[in-house]
């Protein structure tokens, strides 16, 4: 079946479109309703890809395939939009995520909700755009039209600290994607294939590869960009404060989708482009993602007393498991590299969101002044426990496949790394069961218990449960169906063999 | 047409559909929710029971998915092995399922109960049918879960959320060393399925074919319960009894002691050994902990330690080599034969002991001190009857279940190794002791509380479980009457030579009257223990023995690891954050672009992208 139309053009036109029309003056009422379609078309068409991805037509394993004309040919840039099997799951991802923030923000009743929305809606447009771009002038092009709103929504609509938070936020990023642009200009210049096109990239690439000296410090260049934009240890300390500051919908796409971008750049871009550049960086990427992400920051997971920045730290630590999962450079551990970035952004954002919810009955963030949700808002503590499961890796979510999968990826890169990254599994079963309990269960503390009497706390309403549901769905279909990512990830490794199975 | 491998396939799913269904559709209707979970556990029952004596013995398995390397199917391996267990779980399954009718009839929260209960048989069934190691594991860690959901059911009380919590983690600890060994043995045997595993001739490297049953185990250490993880399962008394005989009494911790059976192939006799003296060393500690207990469950739970440590032990001492004719040194299954046997009967009898338990504390309205009950035999003819076959089943009286495995596993143990022999019959003296202390302070003497001289019988649902139980509990031990559907077990249980027979009758029946009659004698119906007041030295050094572990995992969790986290966590936030933004910021151009938003204009950051465009235009034309 195919749509009369471009689905992967329409997911990103569809949310500007709707943006253009509410910066344009649409009343408050109708702007509302209309950013629905804002959100709602892009899921719809991301299903559609998905669902239909297999059965397409591929050109260098890429399906969906439509080139638009920039006028900018002559740098050889042109829009060029299609996906592979690494980019359909994350297209799908940032379909699904966009969607339940967008619901999640037109409930909310923010302030300006207007000029929220349309924020939000042109971050969701470059989310789907940098999934669909094969045009790496595109690619990164969607990343800063998503990281903009970003800024600017932290700073306006924050939280606590909320003005350092974007400062912050906006340095470190920036220096992120300031290091992976340099990069990424350098290939093309040294490339000599005189096209920002992926597929031309990489074909010229491999007709002719890089010398092994540039290919190894360009690997390195984009790396630390990457890295900086993934919250790698020690640059890290942005994804906290930057979440705990940002307002629920922005930090669940943010968290959710947008963070995978340079994970994406590194499994899409940088290991395809420079095969043998990787190699070098390899082990010392594989012990700072060890030691520093899962080891240093699982530890001060567990100190956290604030519920959001637990949040926020956790993700950082589970950011490490993706880190190890490249450094063993095979198809299995960058395959469940792609498997963790598509459960971690849907367990994420679903917290992200839900810790909100919590903060809704409770009037703080703080553990130590809450407890005993479960008996006045059950389904609450419910959908809670769940996310808390999910991420904590129980089998039957994705995230489960995802860890499992890196692991053993990983005991045959060094058993030594392995045995100290799977100690993670421990500590992230502490912090998380922590948190369900201090949250949830046992009796309400006195903070609570007085809150609680001035506005006794309802249960989860219809408008907040329905994202819920959207992303635990989501989490359970790849928890239990994992063929549906697995099959797509690895036709794409059959058109570019991972470093290790090329060389043997 | 329903072939044997579908009706296994809706034995083990439609555990998990009343499960989602109670979810979704039956939270506040608790009676409903109860109907469907206990109609689902019987035909649970129903289709173990055809699976095992008329199902044949089937292997099917399907690919889950495959990434890379990597494939993990979804299959089933359901021989007499897992008959045998299958069938165990069905039964005692059923039977709590009916007396939670009874238990939990006021409880408000039924819907969640119930539709635990089911996630857990689920869960479980999954272990038992799971045809290679990454599925035990899938299923192993829902287990683990469902266990969590269920010690919490009262989560309003901080312990039993804490006790929940602290069993999950300190399983997550052994699964650690279990997911490490499923790696391992993936890539240096190159296949975790459990028949493949079988008829592997090369055993691999030797380092890696002792470490892999040793990093195995480490999972069976965690989820049964064995030194130094035992102390998650005292606690989890938190949970409501039913669920206390179900799943931490006569299945989920007996997954372990199961999960070995099925590797039994990947054993060495070095790892045998290991093995066989943790499950030697926990059966002893937990029975010195069990005699200065005063809550009945925790006696219980003691118990249960004790008697996983004599399974443990029973699968290690299966380690005889012998020399098979083509010169290849085989294992001799006697371990798993032993082991078998008394977990197929202590689940009947523990069980037992467990709901007898529960009838008592329904009875007394929740009074579980057991020097606050006494004289309950007169009030509660059914469950004194059976609670007594329970007790002589596992003090070892002849003719009943205990009497028979626990004998299979001493006389294993004198022709194998005289140590443990000698702590296992030490430790049998300590389980007819302590058993017969509480049954002698629970039922007999006059009542010492309000609650126990108001006690009565439970409903039919109750009398219901303890009389299927009592019936198995006399039965259990008769192996050689066993169905020939067992025969691939029961062949294994080890027959002794009359001349060590004869030994270890006389020991055991020793150890009967020595452990039964001091107890007897001992202990008076009072309400202090006659322990503390006689021996108050005793009583102190054991009962610090007892919480030894307990204090020292509390002084390092909370003087260490949790200081060390709070210090990495002030380094996290001003060493580090300082640092990078000072090399950051001695980055000209990100200096400037933080400058840009200090100054509050932030859309500089704008021009700022625009600045990027050109520059990026620029190299791009090769005007850079």
């Amino acid at each position: 079946m195919s749509l009369p139309l471009d689905p992967l053009l329409f997911s990103i036109a569809a949310p500007l479109a709707v943006a253009l029309a509410i910066a344009l003056g649409l009343p408050k009422r109708w702007s509302v309703r209309l950013a629905y379609v804002g959100f709602g078309v892009p899921l719809l068409l991301a299903l559609h890809v998905g669902w239909h991805f297999g059965a397409e037509p591929k050109v260098a394993g890429y399906a969906f395939l439509h080139t638009y004309s920039t006028g900018l040919q002559g740098l050889g840039i042109a829009l060029k939009l299609g996906v592979n099997g690494i980019a359909m799951p994350l297209f799908v991802l940032a379909g699904v995520v966009g969607f339940a923030a967008g619901l999640y923000a037109i409930q909310s009743g923010a302030e300006r909700l207007k000029v929220y929305l349309m924020l939000l809606l042109v971050m969701q447009a470059g989310l789907m755009g940098i999934f669909a771009s094969v045009d790496v002038f595109f690619f990164y092009f969607f990343h800063e039209l998503a990281l903009i709103p970003t800024f600017i929504m932290v700073g306006v609509w924050g939280g606590r600290d909320r003005t350092y938070a974007a400062m912050k936020l906006t340095v470190y990023l920036t220096a992120g994607a300031m290091f992976s642009l340099l990069g990424l200009i350098a290939i093309y210049v040294k490339s000599g294939a005189h096209s920002f096109d992926l597929i031309a990239l990489r074909s010229a690439l491999a007709a002719q590869p890089l010398p092994l000296l540039v290919q190894k410090h360009l690997f390195g260049l984009l790396l630390l960009g990457f890295g900086i934009l993934v919250s790698l240890w020690p640059f890290h300390t942005w994804a906290p404060l930057g979440y705990g500051a940002a307002p629920s919908s922005t930090a669940m796409l943010h968290a959710g989708v947008l963070k995978k971008f340079g994970l994406y750049g590194l499994i899409q871009l940088a290991l395809p482009l420079l095969p043998s550049g990787a190699a070098p960086w390899s082990h010392g990427l594989a012990l700072l993602a060890v030691f520093g992400n899962v080891l240093v920051i699982g530890l001060v997971t567990m100190a956290q007393r604030d519920l959001k920045q637990m949040v926020g730290y956790s993700s950082v630590m589970h950011m490490g498991f993706a880190f190890l999962g490249l450094a063993t450079a095979t198809t299995l551990g960058i395959g469940g590299v792609v498997f963790l970035m598509v459960a971690h952004g849907l367990s994420v954002s679903l917290l992200f969101m839900l810790s909100t919810c919590v903060h809704h009955r409770t009037r703080t963030f703080s553990l130590d002044e809450m407890g005993g949700l479960a008996r006045k808002a059950p389904v609450l503590a419910g959908f809670f426990t769940a996310a808390i499961f999910a991420s904590v890796g129980l089998p039957g979510f994705g995230n489960f496949w995802g860890e499992l999968t890196i692991f053993v990826a990983l005991w045959h890169y060094s058993p030594a790394i392995a045995a100290l990254a799977a100690c993670g599994i421990v500590i992230s079963a502490i912090y998380g069961l922590r948190a369900a309990a201090r949250v949830c269960f046992g009796e309400p503390t006195e903070a609570f218990a007085r809150v609680a009497e001035q506005t006794p706390p309802a249960d989860l309403s219809w408008t907040e449960r329905l994202p819920a549901i959207v992303l635990l769905a989501a989490l359970l279909v790849i928890g239990l169906w994992p063929k549906s990512i697995a099959r797509p990830i690895n036709a794409a490794f059959a058109e570019y063999p991972a470093a290790e199975e090329r060389s043997s | 047409m329903m072939t044997p491998a579908h009706i296994a396939f809706a034995v083990l799913t439609l555990p998990l559909a009343s499960a989602a269904f109670t979810a979704f559709f039956l939270r506040r209707r608790g009676r409903t929710a109860a109907a469907v979970s206990v109609g689902v556990a019987g035909l649970v029952t129903a289709g173990a029971l055809y699976l095992a004596f008329r199902g044949g013995r089937f292997e099917i398995t399907k690919e889950w998915f495959s990434l890379g390397s990597l494939t993990v199917c979804f299959g089933f391996q359901f021989d007499d092995l897992a008959a045998l267990m299958l069938v165990i779980v069905g039964i005692v399954g059923f039977c709590v399922h009916v007396f939670s009718l009874g238990y939990m009839s006021d409880d408000a929260a039924k819907g969640r109960y119930f539709g635990g209960l089911s996630i857990f048989l689920f869960s479980m069934i999954g272990i038992v049918l799971a045809d290679n190691l990454f599925m035990i594991f899938v299923f192993w860690e829902l287990v683990g879960f469902s266990s969590w959901l269920l010690i919490n059911h009262w989560h309003e009380r901080p312990s039993a959320s804490a006790a929940a919590k602290k069993a999950f983690i300190v399983n997550r600890v052994g699964d650690l060393g279990f997911l490490l060994g499923i790696a391992m043995c993936f890539w240096t045997r190159g296949t975790i399925n459990l028949s493949d595993l079988a008829v592997q001739t090369s055993s691999g490297h030797a380092a890696y074919s002792r470490a892999i049953p040793l990093l195995l185990f480490c999972g069976a250490v965690g989820k049964s319960a064995q030194l130094p993880l035992q102390v998650w399962l005292p606690d989890a008394m938190e949970g409501p009894t039913p669920v206390s005989a179900l799943i931490h009494a006569a299945t989920m911790v007996a997954a372990g002691i199961y999960m070995l059976c099925r590797i039994q192939v990947l054993m060495v006799p070095e790892a045998l050994t290991v093995i066989m003296w943790v499950g030697v060393a926990t059966a002893l500690y937990a029975a010195l902990c069990a005699v200065v207990q005063r809550d009945i469950k925790k006696v219980l739970a003691y118990s249960t330690l004790s008697q996983l440590g004599y399974m443990v032990a029973a699968f290690g001492l299966g380690s005889t080599e012998a020399i098979d004719e083509t010169g290849r040194i085989v294992l001799v299954a006697a371990g798993v034969g032993a082991a078998m046997f008394h977990l197929t009967t202590h689940a009947f009898f523990k069980a037992l002991l467990f709901l007898g338990s529960g009838s008592v504390i329904h009875a007394c309205h929740h009074e579980q001190d057991i020097f606050r009950m006494g004289g309950l035999a007169g009030r509660m003819r059914l469950t004194f009857v059976t609670f007594t076959i329970g007790v002589a089943a596992i003090a070892g009286m002849p003719f009943l279940a205990g009497f028979f495995s626990k004998d299979a596993i001493l006389a294993l143990a004198y022709e194998n190794n005289r140590a443990a022999f000698s702590v296992l019959v030490l430790t049998a003296v300590l389980t007819a002791f302590y058993m017969v202390r509480v049954w002698k302070l629970v039922f007999l003497g006059e009542p010492r509380s309000d609650a126990v001289i108001r006690a009565h019988e439970g409903p039919f649902s109750i009398r219901f479980s303890l009389v299927v139980l009592a019936a198995l509990a006399v039965v259990g031990g008769y192996y050689r009457s066993y169905p020939r559907a067992f025969s691939g077990v029961i062949t294994l249980i080890p027959e002794a030579p009359e001349p060590v027979h004869r030994i270890v009758l006389a020991a055991s029946l020793a150890v009967l009257v020595l452990g039964a009659g001091a107890a007897l004698a001992f202990y008076r119906c009072d309400e202090e223990d006659t322990l503390r007041v006689r021996a108050p030295g005793l009583f102190k050094a054991l009962l610090a023995l007892n919480l030894a572990f307990d204090r020292s995992y509390d002084y390092y969790i909370e003087k260490i690891q949790q200081r060390f986290a709070m210090l990495l966590n002030f380094v996290d936030r001003l060493g580090i954050a300082g640092l990078v933004r000072a090399v950051g910021e001695a980055v000209g151009v990100v200096g400037l672009g933080a400058q840009a938003l200090q100054t509050g204009r932030l859309s500089a950051y704008v021009y700022w992208f625009l600045a990027g465009l050109v520059i990026l235009w620029a190299f791009a034309t090769g005007l850079l």
